[in-house]
C-alpha cells in the first residue's frame, strides 16, 4: 500500500522535475489510461475468469457519451467522462446480465456477438455517433494532451484502488470461489449474480471512463474505431501478457504493448500482428502467469540460496 | 412471388457456404471443447493457396479442393501436436487455447501478409460471373457449385461419423473421454485426427471463399465472427444442426432487408446470437453432440 | 532553401497516426505537415495541427467532415467524394439531352456506409435537387463492408425498374456485388461503382465482358499525362520509379508541390504566413481543371471536377468526361443490355 502511494506520487511529479520530451509525456499519459483498462478487463477476465471479447464495445459507449454530453450542455470534461462510464457500466450490464450464466467459451462467443453488434448499430446511428464519419470536439474546452497525464494517472490510481479492493475483501474470496466452480460457490453463499454484476458493471464503468479519457486525447472519435473488434483483443493482450488474473500484472502488459506500439511498430509495421501472435503463444504455452509470472520465477530464482524455495513461493504468491 | 422465391434460392445457396465455413470449427468444438479462434486464418491461408495453384499452376479452384483438405490437414495435425496437446484440459484450457490459438491467427496473417502484401487478390474463373436459370430467375453458376461442395461434405462428414470406426471413435471421445480411454481408445489419437480433419474443413472453406470473393491477409475475420453465430444456432457441436443453424443464419440475413436496413444484415446474426445463446444455450434446436 | 524529409509509418493505425504526429511536432519540431491517407485518420492527425497551429496538406482525406470544422490549418488537395458524383451526373445529364437515357430516369442509389460512400450519396442527391423532374431515386441503401451477398440489395433494385444504377463500394464489395449483378442477369444503361472498375484487379476478377461499359471517375489519370505539367511529371516519375503514377501518387505530388509553392511565396518557414499563402494559393495543377486552391469557404478543401472513364470492350478506359480533356467517347445505354 505505503509502494503504491510513494509510486503515484512519484508519477505525479515525474513531469515537472524529470526533462522527459512532450511526446513521450503524452504517451505516458495515454498509457495511464490503457493501464486502467486492462486492469478493468482483468476484474472479469482474471478474476472471474470470464474472457470478453466485446469489451471495446464499453469503451465505445463510454467515448460517445461523453462527446455527446460535452457537444450538447457543455459538461466539464470530467463530468462528461463519468456520465459516459456510467452509462457504459449499465450497458455492460444490459448484455451481461443475462449472458454471464454462461460460462467459458459459451460467454466468450456472446461477448464476440455483442461486440460486433454495438460496433455495426453504432456505426449506423448516425443520428448519435455521427455514423462514419465520427464526432470531433471543440479544440478549445478540450483539455490538452498534457495535462491529461495526470488525469490519466487519477484514473490509473482509481484502477488499482478498485482492483485491491476486488482482490482483498470479501468480494474476492467469492469471486475466486465463483471462478473455481459456480455451483459450489453457490451453496456457500456466494450471491453469484450478484458478485458478478457488480464486477461487470465497475469493469464497464471504467473502460467506458477510459473511453471518455480517448476522445478527449484524441479530440476526435469515429465509431469503427472505438469499436474495434481489435481494441477488444489489445485489452486482452495487455492483460495475458501483463499476467492475467494478478492484481497488477496488466499494467506490465500495457507498458509492453505501448512500448511495441509506439516504438516498435514505427520501424517495424510489416511485423506487429505476428509479433503478438508469437508473444501469445510462448505465454499460453510457457508462462501463463505472463510477465508477473516471469518476474516472480526470476525472483526465486535469485532468493533461492537464502531461503527453501517452497516456502519463498508461497510467500511471494500470497502478497500479489 | 418472384422476389421472394429469388431471395429463398439466394438464402439457400449462401446456406451452403455458411455452413462449408463453419464445420472445421464446429468439429473441433464438438470433440475436443476448444474454440478454434485459427479458424478464421486458414480459411485466408487456403484461399491464398488456391490462388497460388490457380495462378501458377492452372489448377481450377473446385479441382484445388483435394491439395487443400491434405495439406490443411497437415497444418492441423501440426498445430495440435506442436501446440495445443500442451495445453490442460478443461475450462482451464478453453481459455488457454482461446487465446493460444488466437495468436496462431495473428502469425498466420503476418506471413500472408509478407508473402503476398495486404492487397486485395481475386481468382477469375470462366464462370465467375455466368449464370443458370431456375424458374425464370437467375442464379450464379459459382455459387451453386459451392452448394454442391458444401452439400457433399456434410453427407461425407455423416457417413464419415456414423459409418467407420474413426467416426464412432470421434463421437464417443466427444460423449465421455475418460470411459473411452477405458475402452482402448487412443484418446490422443483421435484428438489429433479431428484437430487435423476440422483445419481441413477449414481449408476447404477457404477454397470455396476464393472461388466466390476477393481476399487479403485480414480475410476469414467475418467467416469466423459468422460460423460462431451458427455453431451456436445449430447446438454446438452437432454437424446437422450446423448446417441447419447455417440455413437459419442465411434466411435471417437475407430476409432481414424487409425489417431493418440491408446494413444492418450482419448486425441480426450476431443479435441472434446473443439472443440464442441467454435463452437457449443449446442452440435452437437443443444439445446434441455429433449426431 | 534545403528542405529535410521526415517520414514515418502510421501502418493506418489512428491511435499511432495522432501519436506520431505529435511526435514530429513535439519532439522532431518539423515546420510543416503532409499528412496521410485515409479519411479517418486524417481526421484524427488534423486535429493535432490545428492544435499546434502547424500547417497541414494532405492528398489523403476527401470526406467534406474533415473540413467542415472551422480548422485553420489543414489544406485538402482530394475534391470532395460528391464532386465525382457530381461529375458523373454531368455525363450522364448529357446523354440524356440526347435522349440516350430516359427523362425522367430512375437511380438506384447504393453506398457503402463510409464518409466515402456518404458523400457520394450527398452528390447525386444534391445534383438531383438541382433538376428536379429529370431524375427519380427509386432505391436509396447503405450497405456494411466487405458484404458475402448482395441478392436482397440487388432484388430491391430490380425491382424497383432502375435506369442507372450507381454504386460507391470498395474493391472486394464491388466485385462481390458485380459478380452477383452479371450472374442474375441484371442491366441497368448506366452503370457505375463511384471510383471502382479501371484497375486490373477488377479486369482480372471479372474479366473484360464483366467490367464492360462500367463508369467510373477519379481524381487524376495518367491520361491527362500528354502536355504541360502533367507531361512532365508523368514523365519524370515513369523515369525514376519505373511505372507510370496512379491518382494517389499524383495527389502526394500535388499536395507536396502546393506546400513547397507556399514556402517560396512565403518565402520564410515561419508557419502563419505560409498557412496564409496556402489559403490564398492559386497555382497551375495536373490536376482536372488545371488548377489548384484551398478555398476557405470549403474548409481548405480543394474543389475540382472529377475525370470521368469508362471501360470499352477493347479493354481501354479513355476519359469521357470533361469534354476538354478526354481520351474517347462514352456509350450510353449499356450496349450490352438486350431490349
Amino acid at each position: 500500500m505505503a509502494g503504491f502511494v510513494v509510486a503515484l506520487v512519484l508519477l505525479y511529479l515525474a513531469p515537472v522535475v524529470l526533462p522527459i520530451s512532450e511526446y513521450l509525456h503524452n504517451i505516458v499519459g495515454l498509457t495511464f489510461m490503457f493501464m486502467a483498462a486492462a486492469l478493468a478487463w482483468n476484474w472479469l477476465g482474471g478474476f472471474v475468469g470470464q474472457i470478453s471479447f466485446g469489451h471495446s464495445a464499453m469503451f465505445g459507449v463510454g467515448g460517445f457519451v461523453a462527446v455527446r454530453v460535452t457537444l450538447a450542455l457543455e459538461l466539464p470534461f470530467l463530468v462528461a467522462w463519468l456520465i459516459g462510464g456510467l452509462l457504459a457500466g449499465v450497458y455492460a450490464l444490459l448484455w451481461g446480465h443475462p449472458t454471464l450464466r454462461l460460462r467459458g467459451p459459451y460467454f466468450s462467443i456472446a461477448t464476440i456477438g455483442v461486440g460486433e453488434a454495438t460496433r455495426l448499430i453504432a456505426t449506423y446511428w448516425s443520428g448519435f455517433t455521427g455514423g462514419s464519419s465520427g464526432l470531433s470536439l471543440p479544440l478549445a474546452e478540450n483539455p490538452t494532451k498534457y495535462e491529461l497525464y495526470w488525469y490519466g494517472l487519477y484514473l490509473l490510481a482509481a484502477a488499482v484502488a478498485i482492483s485491491y479492493w476486488l482482490r482483498r475483501s470479501r468480494i474476492g474470496l467469492g469471486l475466486l470461489a465463483i471462478k473455481e466452480d459456480v455451483e459450489a460457490a453457490g451453496d456457500v453463499g456466494v450471491n453469484a449474480t450478484l458478485y458478478q454484476d457488480v464486477v461487470l458493471f465497475l469493469s464497464g464503468t471504467v473502460v467506458g471512463v477510459c473511453g471518455g479519457f480517448y476522445a478527449s486525447y484524441q479530440a476526435f472519435i469515429d465509431p469503427q474505431d472505438m469499436f474495434s473488434f481489435d481494441r477488444s483483443i489489445g485489452f486482452i493482450l495487455m492483460a495475458v501478457i501483463g499476467g492475467i488474473a494478478t492484481v497488477l500484472g496488466p499494467i506490465w502488459g500495457a507498458i509492453v504493448f505501448v512500448i511495441i506500439q509506439e516504438f516498435l511498430l514505427a520501424n517495424y509495421s510489416e511485423l506487429y500482428l505476428g509479433l503478438y501472435g508469437v508473444l501469445l503463444i510462448l505465454i499460453i504455452l510457457f508462462e501463463p502467469q505472463g510477465i508477473t509470472g516471469l518476474a516472480q520465477r526470476l525472483r526465486r530464482r535469485i532468493r533461492r540460496p537464502a531461503r527453501p524455495p517452497a516456502v519463498a513461493a508461497t510467500a511471494e504468491r500470497s502478497t500479489v | 412471388m418472384n422476389e421472394v422465391f429469388t431471395l429463398a434460392v439466394s438464402a439457400i445457396l449462401l446456406a451452403g457456404f455458411y455452413s462449408a465455413m463453419a464445420y472445421g470449427l464446429g468439429l473441433i468444438y464438438g470433440v475436443l471443447r476448444i474454440v478454434n479462434l485459427a479458424h478464421g486464418g486458414i480459411i485466408m491461408a487456403s484461399a491464398y493457396l488456391t490462388w497460388q495453384l490457380f495462378d501458377h499452376f492452372a489448377i481450377d479452384p473446385f479441382l484445388a479442393i483435394p491439395i487443400a483438405l491434405v495439406v490443411f490437414f497437415g497444418v492441423g495435425v501440426a498445430i495440435y501436436l506442436g501446440l495445443v496437446r500442451f495445453l490442460p484440459r478443461g475450462p482451464a484450457g478453453a481459455v488457454q487455447s482461446l487465446l493460444l490459438l488466437f495468436g496462431v491467427w495473428l502469425v498466420i496473417r503476418n506471413i500472408a501478409y509478407l508473402l503476398f502484401t495486404g492487397n486485395e487478390q481475386v481468382i477469375h474463373t470462366e464462370y465467375a460471373t455466368s449464370s443458370v436459370r431456375i424458374l425464370g430467375a437467375s442464379f450464379s453458376v459459382a455459387r451453386i457449385a459451392v452448394f454442391g461442395v458444401a452439400l457433399v461434405a456434410l453427407f461425407a462428414l455423416h457417413l464419415l461419423l456414423t459409418r467407420t470406426y474413426l467416426g464412432r471413435a470421434i463421437r464417443a471421445v466427444a460423449q465421455n473421454p475418460d470411459s473411452c480411454t477405458l475402452a482402448g481408445i487412443n484418446v490422443e489419437r483421435v484428438y489429433v485426427l479431428t484437430f487435423g480433419l476440422g483445419t481441413a474443413l477449414a481449408g476447404l472453406a477457404g477454397v470455396l471463399a476464393s472461388a466466390l470473393f476477393a481476399f487479403t491477409p485480414s480475410f476469414g475475420a467475418s467467416e469466423l465472427l459468422k460460423s460462431f453465430v451458427i455453431i451456436v444456432l445449430g447446438g454446438l457441436g452437432s454437424i446437422v444442426g450446423i448446417a441447419t443453424g447455417a440455413a437459419v443464419l442465411a434466411f435471417a440475413e437475407v430476409f432481414s432487408v424487409y425489417v431493418v436496413p440491408p446494413y444492418l444484415t450482419s448486425a441480426v446474426g450476431f443479435v441472434l446470437l446473443v439472443v440464442v445463446l441467454v435463452l437457449r444455450p443449446g442452440g435452437l434446436f437443443g444439445q446434441r453432440v455429433l449426431r | 532553401m534545403p528542405i529535410e524529409l521526415k517520414l514515418l509509418d502510421d501502418t493506418t493505425d489512428q491511435a499511432k497516426a495522432v501519436n506520431l504526429a505529435q511526435r514530429l511536432i513535439t519532439q522532431d519540431k518539423v515546420n510543416f505537415f503532409l499528412g496521410t491517407y485515409s479519411t479517418a485518420l486524417v481526421e484524427a492527425q488534423s486535429t493535432v495541427a490545428e492544435q499546434n497551429q502547424i500547417p497541414y496538406v494532405t492528398g489523403g482525406g476527401a470526406a467534406t467532415s474533415i473540413y467542415a470544422k472551422g480548422y485553420k490549418w489543414i489544406f485538402g488537395t482530394l475534391a470532395p467524394v460528391a464532386n465525382l458524383a457530381d461529375t458523373e451526373m454531368k455525363w450522364i445529364a448529357e446523354q440524356q439531352a440526347a435522349g440516350a437515357v430516359p427523362k425522367p430516369a430512375r437511380i438506384a442509389l447504393v453506398w457503402e456506409n463510409t464518409s466515402h460512400g456518404k458523400d457520394f450519396r450527398k452528390g447525386v442527391q444534391d445534383f438531383t435537387a438541382a433538376h428536379p423532374g429529370d431524375y427519380t431515386v427509386v432505391t436509396d441503401e447503405s450497405f456494411a463492408l466487405d458484404g458475402k451477398d448482395f441478392s436482397a440489395i440487388l432484388s430491391k433494385v430490380r425491382a424497383a425498374k432502375a435506369d442507372l444504377f450507381m454504386v460507391d463500394a470498395h474493391l472486394p464489395d464491388f466485385i462481390t456485388m458485380q459478380r452477383q449483378y452479371l450472374s442474375s442477369n441484371m442491366c441497368t444503361k448506366i452503370l457505375t461503382y463511384g471510383a471502382r472498375g479501371t484497375e486490373s484487379d477488377a479486369k482480372a476478377a471479372l474479366g473484360q465482358t464483366g467490367v464492360d461499359y462500367i463508369l467510373s471517375a477519379v481524381w487524376w489519370n495518367k491520361q491527362l499525362g500528354n502536355s504541360g505539367l502533367n507531361k512532365e511529371f508523368v514523365e519524370k516519375f515513369t523515369a525514376k520509379f519505373g511505372s507510370a503514377p496512379e491518382w494517389y501518387q499524383a495527389l502526394g505530388y500535388e499536395a507536396a508541390r502546393s506546400l513547397f509553392t507556399a514556402i517560396a511565396k512565403a518565402g520564410s518557414v515561419d508557419r502563419a504566413k505560409v498557412r496564409e499563402q496556402l489559403s490564398s494559393l492559386d497555382m497551375d495543377s495536373i490536376l482536372p481543371g488545371g488548377k489548384l486552391s484551398y478555398p476557405p469557404a470549403k474548409g481548405g478543401q480543394a474543389d475540382y471536377p472529377f475525370v470521368v472513364q469508362q471501360n470499352l470492350p477493347d479493354g481501354s478506359s479513355p476519359i469521357i468526361y470533361p469534354a476538354e480533356v478526354s481520351t474517347g467517347k462514352g456509350v450510353a445505354p449499356n450496349p450490352a443490355c438486350k431490349g
